[in-house]
């Protein structure tokens, strides 16, 4: 594959849209072009994330090794698509094993080179993180599908709105304690004037236990972060219900709806009386389009957020069998 | 905070549960995975079930305040025991010279006479201004036996006095349902003096046949800003669990055979290996209950709403 085939190929590939014809030469040539056997392993579930993987031709299926010793299919990428970018994006290990499905040729971008092009401040940059921002959402949509399929879901979706469960009634209020806040994991290794910039970019609210600020199946209004407190995630099918994420402090949620204009794909429901900082539609998209110091703190943020998710969403969960 | 493990099932070598695997509970003492800025060296406690010993409801018991990681009396006990049932705790404190470390503030917290016992992971914020309101929710004979300075300890005294009889063998679902009563009544007595900042409460219960497992926490999320213990917190406390036939060495790593009905169940702080894949992550705000049955191992897994 010469130089400029692979930049054609790559100019092509949806996460990288939009690049410049330069940099695209660039990133070939730090590309390494492999050949794969059908039914090769690129890398096993937990190993040290190496490499992110372009899929040129053929296919590669990812999948979940859960107890009893069982392997689970999440999903089969094909010609175009990547494999392993969550690992690579948090430095932890791979969540899943890969193996190609058929014959395949991927091109192999090592972990120095992937770091390499998110750090840049350049729109390329940004461009990437947006295009990684969509493709998380739609691996965490893809998860959901198959956890929501486990409750017997026939496609019918979600149960009407519970009546029992207040709508949420938020009480806007002062910013938390700048001192706390500092000292979250998710906020560590910021710029701290982007970062304040960042927090002062909505408004904060208090909201009691056990109402719901989104409902799976609606539209989103707003993308939360959570300060203090806790919300639940959950999927509801009738009488069956899983907690697919709880979003404690440092933790956001409500943002899928907003990051692909699709509606929300879990409902959220404070467990925990809470504040949360709130970011509606209009203040999310500019700080989600924008191209300077807050809007990267903003995206790094959402970044840390969806890969967490995603992880928690992937990690095979015990069942709750009923309320105590 | 601390470390706890639970396990209920086939007859198991303790070793492989202490010391064998990669991410065995001694090693969490001083390597924990899934804790910040924190280590567990205030002391070991454990309580074992051996049906095939002298007194087989009694459960064998040891505790130091020494580092598990060169008690060389632990390693040789560990590798001749092989019981059926077992709590044990490596616990941590804060660094400082508030702390006590002492044996009687070693779980698991078992009175004398007693058939359940006791761990805690977790502390309750501010317990020192409730402490003495827990006294009327307490048997008066089991208040007396409290000896440590600890909140685990009246935790444990909370959850006898909800037993019809604190000194009888419960059924799985009553230590259960005193377990969540115990919480209910702390719930309670926070409210009652302002208390509202988080406080980890996963505990393992255990009468040696059944094992009661919380994850749980009041007020998860809100905390004083100076707090010394923040960064420990601020992640909800872990609890995991593997289950299946029988926990054994293959190819050289540890794991739970698959098996339905299951017959074993560990339930830990941390996974046992670096390996998670043959784990199960507890729910937040969740209980677990296990019982050995002659059909194999009931388990079950509840929201705990109180």
């Amino acid at each position: 594959m010469s130089d400029r085939a692979t930049v054609d190929f790559l100019a092509a590939v949806p996460l990288l849209e939009g690049r410049a014809e330069a940099d695209l030469m660039e990133l070939a040539r730090a590309l390494r072009r492999r050949q794969v056997a059908a039914g090769e392993i690129l890398w096993h579930q937990g190993d040290e994330a190496r490499e992110l993987v372009f899929i040129v031709e053929g296919g590669v299926s990812a999948s979940l090794h859960v107890p009893g010793d069982r392997e689970v299919e999440i999903g089969r990428m094909g010609p175009g698509e990547t494999v392993g970018e969550i690992a690579l994006l948090d430095g932890g290990v791979h969540t899943m094993s890969a193996r190609a499905t058929a014959p395949a040729t991927i091109l192999a971008l090592s972990r120095a080179e992937f770091g390499g092009l998110l750090a840049r401040q350049d729109a390329a940059a940004f461009r990437l993180r947006r295009r990684l921002a969509a493709l998380l959402t739609e691996r965490h949509r893809n998860q959901l599908r198959r956890l929501a399929a486990s409750l017997g879901d026939d496609g019918a979706g979600p149960a009407p709105a519970d009546p029992t469960r207040p709508p949420a009634e938020l009480e806007f209020c002062g910013p938390p304690d700048s001192r706390y806040v500092r000292r979250m994991a998710n906020f560590h290794d910021f710029d701290q004037l982007a970062l304040w910039g960042f927090l002062t970019s909505g408004r904060y609210a208090r909201c009691p236990p056990g109402r719901t600020l989104l409902a799976e199946g609606a539209p989103s209004t707003a993308c939360y972060l959570t300060i203090n407190g806790a919300v639940e995630k959950v999927l509801v099918r009738g009488e069956r219900r899983i907690r697919v994420g709880l979003a404690g402090p440092g933790k956001a949620f409500g943002y899928d709806s907003l990051i692909d204009g699709r509606p929300s794909p879990v409902t959220a429901v404070t467990r925990e009386r809470s504040l949360l900082l709130v970011l509606p539609r209009a203040h999310f998209e500019q700080l989600f389009n924008g191209e300077n110091a807050v809007s990267r703190v903003f995206l790094e943020v959402l970044q840390r957020d969806q890969v967490a998710t995603l992880r928690q969403t992937l990690r095979p969960h015990a069942r709750l069998a009923a309320s105590l | 905070m601390c470390r706890i493990l639970a396990y209920l099932g086939e007859p198991l070598p303790i070793r492989s549960l202490l010391f064998d695997t990669d991410n065995c509970l001694v090693r969490q003492s001083y390597s924990p995975k899934m804790m910040n800025t924190f280590l567990n060296l205030a002391g070991f406690g454990m309580k074992a079930w051996d049906p095939a010993s002298l007194r087989p409801d009694d459960p064998f018991s040891y505790r130091a305040t020494t580092l598990p990681s060169f008690d060389r009396n632990l390693r040789s006990l560990s590798s001749k025991l092989a019981p059926t049932c077992v709590v044990a705790h490596v616990r941590g404190v804060t660094y400082s010279d508030e702390a006590i470390v002492a044996e009687t503030n070693l779980h698991p917290f078992h009175f004398a006479g007693a058939r359940v016992v006791m761990a805690h992971n977790g502390h309750l914020r501010q317990f020192a201004r409730i402490r003495y309101a827990l006294v009327e929710h307490v048997r008066p004979e089991l208040a007396q036996r409290i000896e440590g300075t600890t909140d685990s300890e009246w935790i444990y005294a909370l959850i006898l006095s909800q037993l019809d009889d604190p000194y009888g063998l419960p059924e799985t679902r009553e230590l259960a349902d005193a377990t969540a009563e115990a919480l209910r009544i702390l719930r309670k007595v926070r409210i009652a003096h302002g208390i509202d900042t988080s406080s980890p409460a996963n505990l393992c219960v255990s009468t040696g046949r059944a094992v009661v497992a919380t994850r749980f926490s009041f007020d998860y999320g809100w905390y004083p800003p100076d707090d010394e213990m923040l960064e420990t917190d601020l992640p909800f406390v872990s609890l995991w669990y593997a289950i299946g036939g029988a926990y054994a060495e293959n190819d050289g790593g540890w794991q739970m055979t698959a098996a339905d009905p299951p017959r074993s169940v560990i339930i830990a702080s941390e996974p046992l290996t670096t390996d998670h894949s043959s784990w199960l992550e507890v729910p937040e705000y969740s209980m677990l209950t296990a019982e050995l049955t002659p059909a194999g191992l009931e388990f079950e897994t509840r929201d705990v709403d109180v």
